[in-house]
Parts: structure tokens; sequence; C-alpha cells
């Protein structure tokens, strides 16, 4: 178990390592804001139990920043739980189209003090900016929808996959810039894909650049290829569980027997 | 230490599967049921998705019942002959309970009387076998256990064609009995979603008058059986089987299995009965408890019951 542990670390090192050396020049798309996440490809091995992103970089000084990490926008089908009489139980399931599956933002102050609605809109930054895109079916009267997307995000919220907070990104000045840096935990529920961070530049309540990196979430080793086989090869996968179960209980049978046990 | 489980998606210490698997392994060995009625809540509680908890869960209980079914058998509690025809009924019924499950999700109910199912056979089921093991166990103690006159239903029982003797159980009965309320556990189990050990022990105890550690063995035995479909088909279809997770759980309940099947042989059948029963009403009243009182969070994960 310690040699196979120690393989994987020292393959999940140098993937990090190398990982780090590539995305040297990523994410400075522009000459006054910069981006970088380190950590940028976070590996799920059989030890896994999540990990962290660090992003830091440039902006102009005195400008507020809003960073942003988000999988592609799709649908999400959740059960929905209501009242039958006097009991709480599944009743149906709802749509919720156009959210993404994770959602983290910070920013260096509330985002309603540095942006007004229409911005934050315009560039999906917050739940209300979130709601706004989603669209949430069936429902029997529409103004029930804000009830039910504030019901998903407290969902998502208690799955660690959604938060919006504020001040938790450092800021230091050096030679007439900014540098910015904050450490985000990487939650193990977040499921493997790419990520896209971008850190929006605010100035006097708009936002004035944007810059973009790129977080990649990916199974390495056992858990790919148990993963893969899990769903490309169900009968054999289907097979083999069937067949190691089988194999345990009789094989602790031997053991118990052997060891004298009870018979 | 945790490990990453790559199905299920998510990451979990290893003492917790292992310490469930172990605690229902041992009621698995103590009582001949899979457990699964507990286990597959357990899971959920602890993040599991609703259908990889169900799914696993079931190849879990195929180590477990291994274990346990091997265990009776170098005792002598495993009637093959009844367990054969218990499983041919259980596996007509599990397709009649399957089609009844889509009828119903089609008529857009399906929810409302799985969960009055559940509740229903539990609370029955449990509150029966707690009074009657208990008026047993009272009986014991004061008088002689007096031959029992036979009832009108097992009169009806007794002169269906086919009659057989089960040598191990020591009973004779028409191969269509067991074939009958096999198909009639089947049908419900299906419905509930779960193995059924826990309908099938009070079948064998209250119908086909099994001696109770008899009935231990050969549930496990059909228990067996039953998992070992309902996994390859999970892994097969649904593709929810997590093969770590069941590593883990059957870690526990191999050997669980095992020290239940020890503790059993020092219980008379009576106090299995109620322990179980105890169990099945603790069960039956979390159940009713989750109904009545307002959830934490109204959006579930889709899939599973």
């Amino acid at each position: 178990m310690n040699r196979l542990r120690y393989t994987l670390q020292l393959a999940l090192m140098t993937v990090v390592i190398s990982a780090g050396l590539l995305s040297v020049s990523q994410g400075e798309l522009s000459a006054e804001l910069t981006t970088k996440a380190n950590h940028d490809h976070i590996n799920i091995d059989f030890f896994y139990h999540g990990g962290s992103v660090s992003i830091r970089g440039v902006s102009d000084p005195g400008t507020d920043l809003v960073i942003k990490i988000t999988s592609e926008h799709g649908h999400h089908t959740l059960r929905q739980k209501g009242k039958v009489g006097v009991l709480w139980m599944n009743v149906g399931t709802l749509k919720f189209e156009h959210v993404p599956s994770v959602y983290f933002l910070q920013s260096t102050r509330s985002l309603d003090d540095i942006l007004p609605a229409a911005e934050q809109l315009k560039y999906g930054l917050g739940y209300k900016a979130l709601a706004e895109e989603s669209e949430v079916t069936p429902l029997k009267d529409p103004s029930q929808k804000g009830q039910w997307f504030k019901e998903f995000l407290r969902y998502k919220e208690a799955s660690k996959v959604y938060s919006v907070e504020s001040g938790k990104i450092s800021l230091t000045r050096k030679g007439g810039k900014q540098n910015y840096y904050i450490m985000m935990d990487w939650p193990y529920q977040a499921a493997p894909g790419d990520y896209l961070v971008t850190v929006y530049a605010v100035k006097d309540r708009k936002v004035v650049e944007q810059a973009h990196a790129k977080v990649v979430v990916q199974q390495v080793g056992v858990i790919k290829s148990l993963s893969g086989m899990a769903k490309n090869n169900g009968a054999f996968y289907g097979f083999i569980s069937v067949l190691v179960a089988l194999g345990a209980g009789f094989g602790v049978g031997l053991i118990f027997r052997k060891g004298g046990g009870a018979h | 230490m945790h490990l990453y489980l790559p199905v299920a998606l998510t990451s979990m210490n290893i003492l917790v599967p292992v310490g469930l698997g172990l605690a229902v392994g041992l009621l698995s060995g103590l009582f001949g049921v899979g457990g699964g009625f507990l286990l597959t809540p357990l899971l959920i509680m602890f993040g599991i998705p609703s259908t990889v908890a169900a799914a696993t869960d079931s190849n879990q209980i195929v180590a477990a019942s291994t274990s346990g079914t091997y265990a009776h058998w170098k005792i002598g509690n495993v009637d093959f002959k009844m367990g054969l025809l218990l499983l041919a009924g259980g596996f007509i019924g599990g397709l009649v309970g399957v089609q009844g499950i889509k009828i119903l999700r089609a008529m857009g109910n399906a929810d409302f009387v799985i969960k009055i199912t559940y509740v229903l056979m539990l609370g029955i089921v449990g509150g029966y076998m707690f009074i009657e093991s208990l008026q047993s166990l009272k009986k014991k103690k004061t008088e002689e256990v007096k031959p029992k006159k036979e009832s009108a239903f097992g009169k009806f029982l007794n002169s269906l064609p086919l009659q057989t003797h089960f040598e191990k159980s020591g009973v004779t009965h028409s191969a269509f009995v067991p074939i009958v309320f096999g198909g009639f556990v089947g049908i419900l189990a299906a419905v509930m979603g779960v193995g059924g050990g826990f309908l099938m022990v009070p079948v064998m105890v209250y119908i086909l008058r099994m001696p109770m550690h008899v009935v231990v063995g050969t549930s496990l035995f059909q228990i067996l059986f039953n998992c070992i479909e309902v996994t390859f088909l999970q892994a097969y279809t649904n593709h929810t089987v997590d093969f770590i997770l069941a590593v883990l759980l059957l870690i526990g309940s191999t050997v669980g299995a095992q020290v239940g099947t020890v503790f059993g042989r020092k219980l008379k059948g009576d106090q299995l009965k109620i322990i179980l029963a105890g169990i099945v009403l603790v069960v039956t009243v979390k159940m009713v408890f989750d109904l009545t009182i307002t959830p934490d969070l109204l959006l579930g994960q889709a899939g599973g019951h």
C-alpha cells in the first residue's frame, strides 16, 4: 500500500510540476491584468480528498477584482420534495437549465458595492445573474421560479460546489502595480472536468478588463481505469464486481474456519 | 485515511464504509437479512448518491451473504431445496414488481406508493414479530410448550398438490407454497427497491414454519442469488456500482457475517426474532420521522427512491 501511494504521489508531483512549467504563459491576456492558476491540474487519484487552487496576477492599482471559477453551463435535474397530506416526499423533478455545475465567486469587496446589477448580469456575476440566466421547468406558476432557484442554490452550497464570498483576495502594491493572490479550497465534490477561471478588473463600477486561465480536474491511474470500465464496459465490470464479492465471501469464510472460528 | 470513489465521485474516510459493513454483516449473519434497508439510507446520509448506494449495497451483500451462507452451510443450516423454490418465486415476483413500478411511475405516484408500502410493511412485520416473540418468550418461562392446533390456513396449505418434504427444515409443504410466497416477497422487494430479506424471514418463520436457524441460512442463500443478479444488472444497465466502495463495505461485512453466525448460535430463535423485530421497528420509526419532519433541503439528487 505504501509503495503504491509513493508511486501515485510521485506521478502526481511530476504532473503538477510539468503543468506548472507549461502554464507559465497561460492567462496573460493583457499587459495590465494578468492571472495564473497554480495547481491548475488537479489529479484525482486513489487518495484524493479535494485540493487547492491558487490564483495570482497583476492589476492596475486601485482596481477591485472579481474572480469567477465556473464549469460550462448545462442542465441539472433534481428531485423536488413536497408535502402529500402530512408526509414529505418526492413529488416530481425540476430541471434547472443554463446553470453551471460548479460556481465559485470571490471579490475584493461585496459584489453589490463594486458593480451595479446590470453589469453583474452582463458578465454573469453573482447569484442574481445566475438566476436571470436560468430556466426552471416544469413550474405550475412562473412566479415560483425565484423560490425554487433559492432552493437550488441552497442545495449546491450544501454540496460545496457553489459559493459567493468577498474580502478574501489579498492585494499588495509593488512597482506601481497591484499584485493579487487568493488560495481557494477545491472540493472533492466537484466532478472531473475543465473549469474556467475569469478575473474581472473593476473600476468606477464597471468591468474594465478580463483575464482567463483554466483549471483541469482529471481522474488518473486506478480511478480513471475503474471509472472508464464502469462506463464503457458495464458487463465486464459487473462480472468482476460479483466475482470479487464471491471470492471475498468465500475467502473470509475459509480464514474463519482455518483460524478455528466457531466451527 | 480517505479514498476516492470513482463511480460515486466522492471521497470517504475508509473507516466509515468498513464500520458500516461490519455492522450490517453482523446483522446478516445473525438474522439472515441482507441489510439493504439499513445500509442504503446510511450510505446516502454519508453523501453517496442514492442510485450508487443501492447498487453498491447489492454488491457488498453478495460478499456478506456468501460469507454467511458458507458459515451456515458448514453447520447444516441451509435448506437448499426450499431456498431454490423461494428463489424461483422471488425471480418471477421481481419481474412482476418491476413492471408494476413502471406503471406507477407513468401514473406519477410511484414515490408515494413506495414510501407507504415501506412504512406499512416494516411496521406490520416488525410489530407482529415483536409481539409474537415476546409472547413466546413469556410462555416458555411459565409453561411447557403445547402442540399447536392446525389453523384453517394451515389445513388449506396442506391440501394443495405437489406436497414435498423439506428435510433440513423438517416441514412438508406443497412446492407451490414457497414459490407463491417467494413471488409475493419478490413483488414487494421490487416495489420497495430492497432485497427483501426482512420480509422473507417472517414468511419462512410464520408461514413455512421453518426453524429460525435454518431460516437464517436459507434466507442468506436466496439473498445471495438475488443480489448477484441485481449487481450485474445495475453495473450493466445503470453503471452505478462503485467497486472501491463495495470492497470497503465487504471487508467489514464478510467478517461481520462470520461473527454474526457465531453469536447467532448462542441465541435462541425467539431471542433472534425479537432483536430483529426491534431493529425493524426502530427503522420504521426513523422513516415515519423523516416523512413528517420538514427536510433541510427541498431538492435532492435525482435517481433511486
